[in-house]
């Protein structure tokens, strides 16, 4: 007797039975399992499923299911900007000051010049840029979005929305997602695995970069703050603000769908795949827990990782800044290089260089953006409040709204960081999705910040 | 100086033609027998097709089944002939029993992968035969037995056409075209021919599904008109020979007394009778763990504003299901 | 969001019983004695109890689908060390979606010493489906009937006993949050894993054609691997075309395991007798 006797043996039996045998196990499994139950279950009252069926109705009804919909992202992005811009200026302070004061501290010591710069205007600033830049946001957003999480009512989205994936060839699934790529698109591509189909999964992690996270969450709040935000009254400032915050989400999910659907009829080509969806019912969340995950695993995580690439980032541009060039530094003759390229999407070539040293997370973008801006010998003193920010780019470095909006735009779209591509690389495990990844987002960005930079031109806006 | 740089480049070039394995030169050879294998799987397939309709297959159909010059299949045949796989007898070409093995060899792997098309990859069923038929090539056993259990062992693809087993064995396609059916009985289409292409895309083209339930209503030489209870199909007799039918199983008559889910009322129970034979593959296993078994209570339970999909109390969970797996499930009202 | 498990000090409530005799041990589960695996439904509250045995905080979002992969932990009850893995939440072991998969495998592959399937009390036709897929596979099994609390504010009243006797292994009624039958689940438990409860999980029966080729075939496996537990289950999952299973029995992996498994058994016992527990 050997395995292949009984693997033969099996194929005939198999041969010999009904087809429906797979059914008819399931069958009898369920069959056996409901006598079971109705023998050891007694139901005293018929109070069932009552409360989680109202606020079911109400969270995915055809009237206000959308707006509440709408509406819960809405005061979860106020939150974070409302909350984000008092404790983003304080932080900065605090910061900046003590840099100041080291640095100071540093000179009087007599150290060589170039090591106070490279420790304190190097590798500091990029992390104290870092720190305050993200932690607020963050600290606000992921508890926001874990109370959510853990409540049930993702599932309820991916139920509202699933109808518009369906039109783009795409699956419902692809909302939870995208939810998850709010906090992380790394994690949002890891949790592509609860898509079963291989083509539709495959979508939802090409697309997923359009949701932006956490590490773009904050240039986009600093930018719709500054500048979109600057020509209101104070008591205006944080409902303009997230209001743009919340049209610019609007758009990247505009963008989701139209990749989807041009995936689905090009290299992804094929109908959608049989949608089932479990609605769980809700459980009521646990706060230490939100506290405790949303701060020591998501937030610190995510921080700790950006200030890792912050460092560096923060010395290669100094290091860039301070080594002569012609009759500039190097950092100046990459920027002025990159810089007719930059202009004509509506950007200027600072901008691109950040995004090129900020590839490995792209939450260091604002930081080395800022920096080199600095470094140009504009203005040093501790940028903190919004006023000095946007004093420093407009009068500084010559920007307009255009180059803020389309500095959004491009942050929305631009390609995935370093660790979303690896991990699309090992979710799909080939070369190709993983560059199709880049090739797809900033191509978008690259059209997108170009048609809306040539259209402001043309109309006199910009 | 200038003499080194052209060198070097005559060098790289040397290498990117002729290195083994990777130079262009060796991966156009493993292009060219491909290519050639592929030739010789897509002929024996014809010569199957035809021995099984009880023809035999001549240089002449080969020809303009592959589309190739009479030069260029008669070096074909040669080569098929020193293979072992095909005997010229006269003008009629035979295949030996190597020749058949492999035939059913490509004839299984092109509808276990016109089964993965349409069950797995949801292409839509008018697209699928091509696709195959590009991927049917240069394939183990062992791949495909592979596929084969990962769909779950299907015995029909997609068309209603019998999956050759592994050893080789063929089931006949049961069933009678609906040229030769008793007019007044009712039937069940079992197969849809989809080749030629052309009469395929007519018969999808007039709504025409695997599975479907019809009578005759009406057959002259001009024209065939079938009916599904609702709407009215007319087909040319030449057309409708490649519409094969059969007896309606008896269980299957239960569906006669039962409507599909998706026309089941806002928070009406309803029992569920049947799974509809369409729902195949993962997504039948799926619905069967989810507890979509015949006999269990089902009702709709939640709406949203697109009305698509719907949510279903289902063995106390709601699941939600769209309207193209809903209408797959047969239910009875209680 | 992370995979980064982080253990705390924690202090265990010294007042509940539940606690009485054990200690969390978060992720130090270098040297255990025990593997039990955690199975069930989603959104049974596995994770709870996983994090309420382990001390972890292991996060797990409401959703279809959010755990993939299996976490481990330990435990400590009654002086005896046991890793903790908890599977992904599924309905079945059937349909061989990647996260059906991971928990199918480790089940049958893994060999836990115990498998705990956790069940929700408010929707228990649906949880034993699950369950009798187990019993199939293993038969050191102990149903955790959860969200007793909940059935109870439902207006459910769960009879564990009925419950156990149907189905021919423990049933143990638990609120996996507040920690209400926790001490009587481990003590089970342990008892399940000395052969101090004897299991004798029911099994389906099906059509008479479907019984006969499953007896055609399972006394086959059980010559080519001799002792083991679920020659039956391997016959079907054989005729039901899995190609795991296909493929563990042609490269003697079942073989394998039955050989590991008894060896542990020595092992273990040898070790308790050496520290005078036995």
């Amino acid at each position: 007797m050997n395995p292949n006797d009984i693997l033969a043996k099996a194929e005939t039996l198999r041969n010999n039975l009904s087809s429906g045998f797979r059914d008819e196990i399931v069958k009898s499994l369920y069959a056996e399992a409901e006598t079971i139950a109705q023998r050891a279950v007694k139901t005293a009252n018929e109070k069932r499923y009552d409360f989680d069926q109202k606020i079911d109705r109400l969270v995915t009804s055809p009237l206000t299911g959308l707006p509440i919909m709408l509406l819960l992202l809405a005061i979860i992005i106020w939150l974070t900007v409302s909350g984000a811009n008092v404790a983003s200026d304080a932080i900065a302070t605090v910061l900046f000051g003590f840099g100041e004061w080291a640095r100071a501290l540093f000179v009087g010591w007599n150290v060589p010049w170039w090591i106070t710069g490279f420790i304190w205007d190097g590798v500091y600033l990029g992390l104290a840029w870092v720190v305050s830049v993200m932690l607020p946001p963050m600290m606000i957003f992921f508890p926001a979005f874990t109370f959510l999480e853990d409540l049930g009512y993702l599932p309820r989205v991916a139920f509202n929305m699933d109808w518009m994936f369906k039109k783009a060839g795409a699956h419902g699934k692809q909302s939870l997602t995208m939810a998850m790529g709010f906090g992380c698109n790394a994690a949002g591509v890891v949790a592509t695995r609860v898509i079963d189909s291989p083509r539709e999964r495959l979508i939802a992690i090409l697309t997923n970069n359009f949701v932006p996270c956490n590490g773009r969450f904050p240039t986009l709040i600093m930018l719709a703050t500054v500048f979109v935000a600057a020509g209101f009254s104070p008591a205006l400032t944080s409902i303009i603000a997230s209001g743009t915050v919340v049209g610019i989400v609007l758009i990247g999910v505009a963008f989701t769908f139209l990749m989807s659907w041009i995936l689905s009829r090009t290299v992804l080509k094929g109908e959608a795949s049989a949608f089932t969806l479990e609605l769980p019912p809700y459980r009521r969340p646990n706060v230490s827990r939100i506290l405790y995950t949303s701060i020591i695993d998501r937030t610190i995580f995510v921080l700790w990782r950006a200030m890792q690439t912050a460092a560096p980032a923060g010395a290669i541009i100094w290091i860039l800044a301070n080594v002569p060039f012609g009759t500039s530094n190097l950092a100046a003759a990459i920027a002025g290089w990159l810089n007719p390229f930059g202009i004509l999407l509506g950007l200027d070539g600072i901008i691109l260089l950040a995004y090129i040293i900020a590839i490995p997370a792209n939450e260091i973008v604002v930081p080395t953006m800022m920096m080199m801006y600095m470094g140009a010998g504009m203005m040093v003193d501790g940028p903190s409040s919004s006023a000095a920010i946007f004093d420093l780019l407009v009068n500084g470095n010559g920007w307009t709204m255009l180059t803020a909006v389309n500095l959004m735009l491009f942050a929305l779209l631009h390609n995935p960081c370093a660790t979303t591509i690896m991990t699309i690389y090992k979710e799909t495990k080939s070369y190709k999705w993983a560059t199709l990844s880049v090739v797809i987002t900033l191509g978008t960005a690259f059209l997108v910040t170009f048609l809306t930079a040539s259209v402001a031109r043309l109309l006199g806006w910009a | 100086m200038n003499m080194t740089f052209w060198l070097i480049v005559l060098a790289v070039i040397l290498l990117i033609t002729f290195l083994p394995r990777v130079g262009l030169r060796s991966q156009y050879k493993s292009y060219r027998a491909a290519q050639e294998r592929e030739q010789v799987e897509d002929a024996l397939k014809h010569l199957l097709d035809r021995e099984q309709a009880g023809r035999h297959a001549s240089p002449e159909s080969l020809a303009g089944i592959l589309g190739l010059s009479r030069p260029r299949v008669t070096g074909l045949i040669e080569d098929m002939e020193t293979q072992g796989l095909v005997e010229s007898r006269g003008d009629q070409l035979h295949l030996t029993a190597d020749g058949e093995r492999w035939a059913l060899h490509v004839v299984r792997a092109h509808r276990l992968w016109e089964r993965y098309l349409a069950d797995e990859a949801r292409m839509p069923l008018g697209q699928i035969h091509s696709e195959a038929h590009r991927r049917e090539h240069n394939l183990t056993d062992a791949q495909l037995d592979e596929l084969d259990a990962a769909l779950g062992f299907p015995t029909r693809d997609p068309h209603g056409d019998p999956i050759p087993t592994r050893e080789g064995t063929l089931p006949k396609a049961e069933g009678t075209p609906v040229t030769a059916w008793q007019a007044d009985r009712p039937a069940r289409i079992v197969h849809l021919e989809d080749e030629p292409a052309l009469a395929y895309e007519q018969i999808l083209a007039a709504g025409i599904r695997l599975g479907q339930d019809i009578r005759i209503l009406e057959r002259t030489p001009q024209r065939v008109v079938l009916s599904d209870g609702e709407n009215e199909y007319r087909l040319a007799p030449a057309v409708a020979s490649n519409v094969t039918v059969a007896p309606i199983p008896e269980h299957e008559l239960l569906k006669r007394e039962s409507v599909p889910l998706t026309e089941l009322a806002h928070d009406h129970r309803a029992e569920i009778v049947t799974l509809d034979d369409a729902v195949q593959g993962f997504t039948r296993r799926r619905f069967l763990d989810l507890g979509l078994t015949p006999g269990t209570i089902i009702y709709p339970e939640l709406q949203n504003f697109f009305g698509d999909p719907r949510g279903y109390r289902v063995r106390g969970t709601l699941i939600a299901l769209r309207k193209d797996q809903a209408a797959q499930i047969w239910v009875k009202p209680v | 969001m992370t995979n980064t498990k982080i253990s705390l000090p924690t202090e265990h409530c010294e007042s509940c019983p539940a606690y009485a005799q054990l200690e969390q041990m978060g992720i130090k589960t270098g040297d255990f004695d025990r593997v039990v695996a955690l199975a069930g439904n989603p959104n049974t509250g596995k994770s709870t109890l996983f994090n309420a045995l382990t001390g972890l905080k292991q996060h797990t979002g409401n959703w279809p689908g959010k755990t993939v992969t299996r976490a481990e932990g330990g435990y400590q009850f009654n002086s005896v060390k046991y890793k903790l893995v908890d599977l992904p939440g599924t309905y079945s072991l059937l349909s061989a979606s990647q996260d059906e998969e991971v928990a199918r495998d480790f089940i049958l592959f893994g060999q836990p010493d115990c498998t705990i399937v956790v069940t929700d009390a408010t929707a228990l036709e649906r949880n034993l489906n699950l369950v009798m897929q187990v019993m199939e596979i293993t038969t050191h099994v102990v149903v955790a009937v959860n969200l007793m609390d909940e059935a109870r504010r439902k207006g459910l009243e769960v009879d564990t006993r009925s419950l156990s006797r149907d189905l021919g292994i423990p049933a143990i009624p638990i609120t996996a949050r507040t920690g209400e039958g926790m001490s009587t689940l481990l003590t089970t438990v342990s008892e399940v894993i000395e052969g101090l409860v004897a299991t004798k999980p029911l099994r389906v029966h099906g059509t008479p054609e479907f019984q006969k080729a499953v007896n055609e075939l399972a006394p086959m496996i059980e010559q080519i691997a001799p002792g083991i537990p679920n020659a039956r289950w391997l016959a079907i999952r054989l005729l039901d075309g899995d190609t795991r299973v296909q493929k563990a029995l042609s490269s003697g992996e079942l073989a394998d395991i039955v050989g590991r498994q008894q060896r542990a058994d020595v092992h273990f016992s040898k070790k308790m007798s050496v520290e005078g527990r036995q």
